[in-house]
Order: C-alpha cells, then sequence, then structure tokens
C-alpha cells in the first residue's frame, strides 16, 4: 500500500492523524495532513483505509504496491 | 394534491423526544432529497434531506456562508447567529481558507492527543463534583448537565481560547442569549456585548501573548490589517459558543442514548475502551441538535441539483441530523448500534467547512464516556425519556437538564 496525501484537497481537520497516527500527521504551521509512512506495514492498513474513507477532502490516495 | 400539502412546511418541526428526529425529514426526503420548506423566521429555504445531496452540497463551493445581496437574503431565524448571511461575497472562499489555517494547528490531532490526560483530570473533577452532590443529598437525582456536560467543554474550550473560565457565568448567558431563535434585540444586544468581552481579552493579548488561540488570532491582525478587531471579536466569540454548546450537547444527548435502555448502558459499562470509539461515532450520528433544519448556505449562482433549480442567492438548509438517518446508506438508521461499521456520519459536516473543533469534541467524547461509566456504572435516568424537556427555541437545540440517580 502506497499513501499521499493531496495537499491542496486537504481542508486540515486532522481527522486521519486521530484515526491513525502511525501514520499521519498535520504540519505545526497549518494542520495540513503529512503521511509519516508512505508504505505502512499491513498491520496498519485497516486504520488507514478508514482515514481514507472518513476523510472530509476526500483528500487521501491509497495504491496497492 | 390540497393547498395543505402543497405548503412549504416551516422549521423548526415537531418531534417525539430529545432521541427522535422529527418524522417529516424522512417523509420530506421520501417526495424529494431537495425540498422547500420556510426557516423559523418564516422565509423559503431549501431543505436538503438526503446524505448523498447533503455530501454534495457540502463539497460544492457554488454554495457558500455570504449572500450576493445580503439585504435580500432569507432570514434563518431571529437568533444573533447563523440567522442570516456573513462574510464578503467576493472574498468568502479565500479568507474562509486563510483562516481555517490559521486555526487549525490548535486543534489538531497531536495537540489534541497531547490534551488528552488533561481532559481526563478535567472530567474526574466533574465526576467528584458529580459524588459530592450525589453525598449531599442521598437517594435524590444529580443533573449531569449542571456537573458535567456543561462545565467540562467550557474548562476545555476555556483553556484553548484563552478565556478565564472564572467569567463563565458571564459568557453562558451571553450564548444563551444570542442563540434564541426568537431573541430579536436582545440577541443583538448580547452579540455585542458577546463581542465586547472578546474584544477586552484580546486586548490584553496583544500586550501579553499566551499559548492559546485569541492569542493567535491577534497575531493575525499583525500581519493582515483587513482583519478587523470586530472581525477578530465576531470570531473569538462564535468558538467560545460551539466549543462548549455543542459537545454539551453531545454528552448530554449521548449519556440519555445510553441510559435510556439500560442494556445499552450494560453493554458498554462492560468493555468501555474496547467500545468507545464506535459508540462516540453511533452517537454523533443519532444526536440531533438542530433547530433549524440544518447548516446554512446561499447559492452564489443558480444550481442544479436533486432535481430542482436552486436560483443564485436562495438559502440552502443542510440536514444533516436527516441525512446521517438516511436509509439509503445506514441500516435501521434510528436504531443506536455500537458495532455500525463503516458509520460515516456528517454530524461535523463534510468538506472544505468541516467542523474545525472535530478532534476536539471526539477527544473530549471518548474520554468523557469510559470515565463517567465507570466511576457510576449503576447509573439511571430519574424520569422517563419522554420527560426530558427539548429545548425548541435554541439554534443548537439540546436538553434542559439530564437528572441522574448514581
Amino acid at each position: 500500500m502506497r499513501v499521499t496525501i493531496d495537499t491542496e484537497k486537504c481542508v486540515s481537520s486532522g481527522q486521519c492523524a486521530l484515526t491513525a497516527p502511525e501514520v499521519f500527521s498535520q504540519r505545526e504551521s497549518d494542520g495540513v495532513g503529512v503521511v509519516l509512512d508512505e508504505e505502512p506495514a499491513p498491520e496498519h492498513h485497516d486504520l488507514v483505509r478508514q482515514s481514507e474513507m472518513y476523510c472530509p477532502a476526500a483528500a487521501i490516495q491509497l495504491q496497492d504496491t | 394534491m390540497t393547498a395543505i400539502e402543497n405548503a412549504a412546511p416551516r422549521l423548526p418541526f415537531d418531534r417525539g423526544n430529545a432521541l427522535e428526529i422529527a418524522p417529516l425529514y424522512a417523509e420530506l426526503r421520501g417526495r424529494a432529497p431537495v425540498t422547500r420548506v420556510l426557516t423559523p423566521a418564516g422565509d423559503p429555504a431549501w431543505l436538503v434531506t438526503s446524505y448523498e445531496h447533503v455530501r454534495e452540497v457540502f463539497r460544492d463551493n457554488r454554495f457558500g456562508r455570504s449572500h450576493p445581496a445580503p439585504e435580500q437574503a432569507s432570514r434563518i431565524s431571529y437568533a444573533a447567529l447563523l440567522a442570516g448571511p456573513s462574510g464578503n461575497h467576493d472574498t468568502e472562499e479565500r479568507e474562509h481558507k486563510r483562516m481555517r489555517r490559521v486555526l487549525a494547528p490548535a486543534f489538531s490531532a497531536p495537540r489534541m492527543r497531547a490534551l488528552g490526560d488533561h481532559i481526563k483530570t478535567l472530567t474526574d473533577g466533574c465526576l467528584d463534583a458529580m459524588q459530592a452532590a450525589h453525598d449531599a443529598h442521598p437517594g435524590e437525582p444529580v443533573d449531569l448537565t449542571e456537573l458535567l456536560a456543561f462545565p467540562l467543554p467550557v474548562l476545555v474550550i476555556c483553556e484553548l481560547l484563552g478565556v478565564p473560565f472564572a467569567d463563565r457565568a458571564h459568557f453562558r448567558q451571553l450564548s444563551e442569549r444570542i442563540a434564541l431563535l426568537d431573541g430579536r434585540d436582545d440577541s443583538e444586544r448580547a452579540m455585542h456585548e458577546f463581542m465586547a468581552y472578546m474584544s477586552g481579552l484580546a486586548e490584553a493579548k496583544r500586550h501579553d501573548p499566551q499559548p492559546d488561540v485569541i492569542s493567535d488570532l491577534v497575531a493575525v491582525q499583525a500581519d493582515d490589517p483587513t482583519f478587523t478587531n470586530e472581525d477578530l471579536a465576531r470570531l473569538a466569540a462564535g468558538l467560545l459558543f460551539a466549543g462548549h454548546e455543542t459537545t454539551s450537547t453531545r454528552i448530554a444527548l449521548g449519556t440519555l442514548f445510553l441510559l435510556s435502555d439500560l442494556r445499552r448502558r450494560d453493554r458498554f459499562v462492560a468493555d468501555p475502551d474496547g467500545q468507545v470509539d464506535r459508540t462516540v461515532e453511533e452517537l454523533l450520528r443519532l444526536s440531533a441538535t438542530s433547530n433549524t433544519g440544518g447548516l446554512l448556505r446561499y447559492a452564489h449562482q443558480d444550481v442544479e441539483i436533486g432535481g430542482v433549480r436552486i436560483g443564485r442567492g436562495d438559502a440552502v438548509l443542510v440536514a444533516t441530523d436527516a441525512a446521517n438517518r438516511d436509509t439509503s446508506v445506514f441500516s435501521d438508521p434510528d436504531e443506536f448500534d455500537p458495532d455500525r461499521s463503516p458509520n460515516v456520519h456528517v454530524a461535523f459536516g463534510h468538506g472544505a467547512h468541516v467542523c474545525i473543533g472535530a478532534n476536539l469534541a471526539r477527544t473530549e467524547l471518548r474520554t468523557v464516556f469510559p470515565a463517567l461509566f465507570r466511576r457510576f456504572p449503576a447509573m439511571r435516568l430519574a424520569v422517563g425519556i419522554g420527560d426530558i424537556a427539548v429545548r425548541r427555541n435554541r439554534l443548537a437545540g439540546g436538553v434542559e437538564s439530564v437528572p441522574v440517580l448514581l
């Protein structure tokens, strides 16, 4: 799994960073989402998929690797 | 069809009790996803009740909070908040995005997580007060609203914004007056007092900045003279109002959901930590608060949506409470199901305007329910659910009190 965030679409809700803190965080300057681990280990995949589904801005993209 | 059936229904709609939503929402959705209604002020508006179209309106930047000709805009109520257009039609989107990025760091997930232990300590203090009230009059009901649902979110938002908790009686009555749907002149007077109060706090922080949101806003002013003292005061008042009113209501309604059927309580008590995340999402989905139909938007252009043509300048009420019970998305939508997954509700809105305090609210709610039910596992309601008075004349709804026996 490869994880990316479209920072133009991101609305700084932080939903992903609350759901999957091992994989996502937020920039201190403006709250925009950042990916901490672009190829997370399988044990994080469920929470990453949940973050993608719940993202209020549809800003998270997941690709199979 | 008779003239009566044809007439646009007027908000707020009647509902059975604090845990239900008005059946008219589902009835309207059955007719069409977007229908004509009259606002509590009696003006025409479009009500969006389907999940799909609610999300569509939230995502569509042709809908905004400002109005091309504000003096002609439909009025929603005679409260001083969310009653009509706000912001400048030409610059709204840019301004909103900028302000969001200023405010977002203070409500970010890492900061909220760091705040978690402190919220737990504050919660324990509220639970001690509940125990003390019980011990003072054993066997008598304790008001959970007064001792937990109100003070806890106020304590937290006061610290984040930099507002003295000692002033709570003052801003509590201001918050109540600005949100009265028929408040009229008194709501406006209260809003001015509220803004004056916030301006005073901002002035103090201008000379002595603190690590809080009002100081962040003051810092924005240094770079941008177009962000006036009035803008700052209005925004800060809105944040203080939203920061406690909404979460207070969710704590009160959430407790009612868990206590109105003791099997729900007992199930939650058996494993609070394991169930809290999904339980909180289900409580957010079901706790219906709006008395004005939903969140307010105005069309910035003619828009075709859900089979109707919404004209430029028309008011649109986005009914999240109704969308969260749309049968096309949620099976048995009126049932409380703490296992529901996925549960992609729109309690915090959706899109660019999604609630900036969502992480804060989730952190508070995920802290408060396990702590509450661990401390008082046998807690029950002192009255029937039908006897809990719903505040029908208030913007954010909610209930007057939640009397419980510990």
